[in-house]
């Protein structure tokens, strides 16, 4: 690290402070944006695009990374308050957050979440400040191959979800995935369709979202008078937001776990936060001492969630300045402002222009201490949604969902898929088959069978060609670790005893 | 229910009913794909997955023929919700025609008329507000067109 680069970095950022006028702004539209299911922090960047124009490439940069980092976050406030992940990001934060607030104890939750964001923005930029270089590497080395292990890990890992029948939990995830497959895939041929044009794309996967989690699970409260039946726990208090903000400190294992797992798988173009807060989740959970209060509202569900999609921001980047690769949605428009800016991101980008890299890098450490200000100033506003009858709030929610959906897809493919999947989940949630293992599976059926293919055309049908990468043999010996690993152990020590 | 009882429960024929329903899906779907295309490529993650599917799908309902899984206590009532599960699918099935300014009027009116609310200027005022500032918010936030019966659009 060239210490010239880092004060260049520091004097880049703060010679000028009108460069900072838009980072507030910035935060507020992504906050909005995440906090409103169907727009997308992507929307928002691309919608907002055109102003950065009229900035020089930092105001530009500061600008869109504090749409992001806003949006990050955002996202999560409809997922504890309403069980809709507002976006895909946030589906992992729904488990645990949702039933916090059931609980009333939604002031904690919030609280715990914006905690882990800003705590994950910190530690993902910190880990990008000192390793862009060899993530940079590492994602050279990553490829089809060693993609499909982490999804094949990441689906044999759903039965941690499953609940009490795992058989069904199962069965759930691997229909899932047979859903994410539907419509065209990489070979060009439409399956699963049923002659229906709205259906080549493939089913949407945050509308099916939206339905499964949040659509069933109101159709469930219509005959509750409000969210939380007890009126003294309704009461928003800033004061009990604080004091969530600082219990996500309390699971420092998570919090570090989730950062890690969220700033390298985020680093992997295509995979992004929803695969990277749905891993943290589910390791969150096997390493716990008490697995089956996760999705019954424990706060280290939500601190594993949270870390990692606020931290896969940090990786996506790593991915976009040191190889000029967007790894989804936002740094794709982020692409286009550099693109806007006469500036192409890669190897040579990082060498010669170390110092604004550092730039964006610190930007994003003050947008996080922003996030904290102005998240507990925007939280309370949002968290008196609590105190809202259901008869009024139901149809609110079931109406700005399908508002969303339309928003996703452009036609009503979204609201229809809305209305065919809360069906779906309701069945699912009243014979005991899991709806997270479902969504997941969904998302990651197009991925995973990509990857598979991807594979099988680079080997040449030949399997052996996986001895020769290490790194997926490594995944794969870890999988079955962390499948048997545990058995294994337990049975060794029972013999051992004997 | 123990196993020595022979006689299923509702719930536990239901439950019969929902897995067949998924191992028929997911028999389909090979059926579809394989149609589409039999080359491995195409076959490569749904036939697997699929024969995994229907391995665990059999299993699974040899215990349910046996009566192993006891319903969930809490359950609410089908019924109680019907009403809404039917409002809501006319919603989204109409939005085509009523557009999404009216059709939402009309299903937030209807939900907060079955939900017991009688007083007609809340009802009025809520719904037409609500429709309004959300079709006027989406419609002016997304690219494109969306369908509506009063507010202009270009769908």
């Amino acid at each position: 690290m060239n210490m010239n680069d880092v004060i260049g970095g520091f004097s880049l950022l703060f010679a000028d402070p009108s460069v900072w006028l838009i980072v507030i702004p910035g935060i507020l539209i992504g906050l909005i944006f995440g906090a409103i299911p169907g727009l997308q922090i992507s929307m928002a960047m691309a919608i907002f695009l055109p102003l950065t124009l009229y900035m020089d490439f930092m105001q530009a940069m500061l600008f869109l990374t504090a749409i992001f980092t806003g949006g990050g976050f955002g996202g999560s406030i409809p997922a504890i308050l309403m069980n809709i992940p507002g976006t895909s990001s946030s589906v992992a934060t729904t488990f645990d957050g949702y039933p916090m607030s059931q609980r009333g104890e939604h002031n904690t939750a919030l609280g715990i979440g914006l905690g882990s964001s800003c705590i994950g923005v910190i530690v993902g930029y910190s880990i990008l400040f000192f390793l862009i270089g060899p993530i940079s590497e590492m994602v050279l080395k990553l490829g089809p191959a060693e993609m499909a292990a982490v999804i094949l890990w990441g689906i044999t890992l759903i039965a941690s979800l499953s609940g009490d029948n795992l058989n069904k939990g199962v069965i759930s995830g691997l229909v899932g995935l047979l859903i994410g497959t539907v419509g065209y895939g990489e070979t060009g041929v439409a399956r699963g369709t049923m002659g229906s044009v709205y259906l080549l794309d493939g089913i949407p996967a945050i509308p099916a979202m939206m339905g499964m989690f949040a659509a069933s699970e109101l159709f469930k409260l219509v005959n509750s008078q409000y969210l939380v039946e007890d009126q003294s726990l309704r009461k928003v208090s800033v004061k009990k937001i604080l004091a969530g903000f600082w219990n996500a400190f309390r699971y420092p294992v998570s919090l570090i776990r989730g950062s890690l797992i969220g700033v390298f798988v985020g680093s992997v173009p295509g995979v992004g936060s929803s695969v990277a807060s749905l891993l943290s989740y589910i390791q969150a959970k096997r390493k716990a001492k008490n697995p089956e209060t996760f999705g019954k509202g424990n706060p280290s569900g939500i601190v594993a969630a949270e870390a990692a999609n606020s931290t896969s921001e940090a990786g996506s980047m790593a991915t976009l300045l040191a190889l000029g690769i967007p790894g989804g949605g936002a740094t794709a428009v982020m692409l286009a402002a550099f693109a806007m800016h006469n500036i192409t991101g890669g190897p040579q980008f990082i060498r010669e222009q170390t110092d604004v890299v550092y730039a964006i890098i610190f930007a994003n450490f003050s947008q996080a201490f922003l996030l904290i200000g102005l998240g507990l100033i925007f939280i309370p506003i949002l968290a008196n949604i609590i105190k809202v009858p259901m008869n009024y709030l139901v149809p609110s929610v079931l109406a700005v969902a399908v508002f969303g959906a339309f928003g996703l897809t452009g036609d009503l493919t979204g609201p229809i898929t809305v209305m065919v999947f809360s069906l779906i989940g309701l069945l699912f949630k009243r014979f005991d088959y899991s709806v997270p293992a479902a969504v997941i599976g969904l998302l990651l059926g197009g991925m995973a069978e990509d990857a598979l293919i991807f594979t099988y055309q680079i080997s040449g049908g030949m399997w052996s060609y996986l001895l020769e990468r290490p790194v997926t043999i490594f995944i794969l010996v870890m999988l079955v670790i962390s499948l048997f690993g545990g058995k294994l152990v337990s049975m060794l020590t029972k013999k051992v005893k004997q | 229910m123990s196993s020595e009882n022979s006689k299923l429960t509702r719930h536990q024929k239901a439950d019969v009913l929902v897995l067949l329903s998924l191992a028929g899906l997911v028999v389909w779907y090979l059926f579809d794909a394989y149609q589409a295309s039999d080359h491995f490529a195409n076959l490569i993650l749904i036939l697997p997955v699929s024969i995994v599917v229907l391995a665990l799908c059999v299993v699974e309902f040899i215990s349910q023929l046996r009566g192993k899984h006891e319903p969930p206590p809490d359950l609410d009532p089908i019924a109680s919700m019907m009403p809404v599960i039917l409002l809501f699918i006319t919603f989204v099935v109409t939005l085509e025609w009523l557009g999404f300014d009216v059709g939402t009027c009309l299903f937030v009116a209807a939900f907060l008329w079955l939900h017991g609310e009688r007083r007609i200027v809340w009802i009025v005022g809520y719904s037409i507000t609500f429709a309004l500032l959300m079709s006027l918010f989406f419609s002016k936030m997304l690219p494109y067109p969306m369908p509506m019966l009063i507010l202009p659009t270009a769908y």
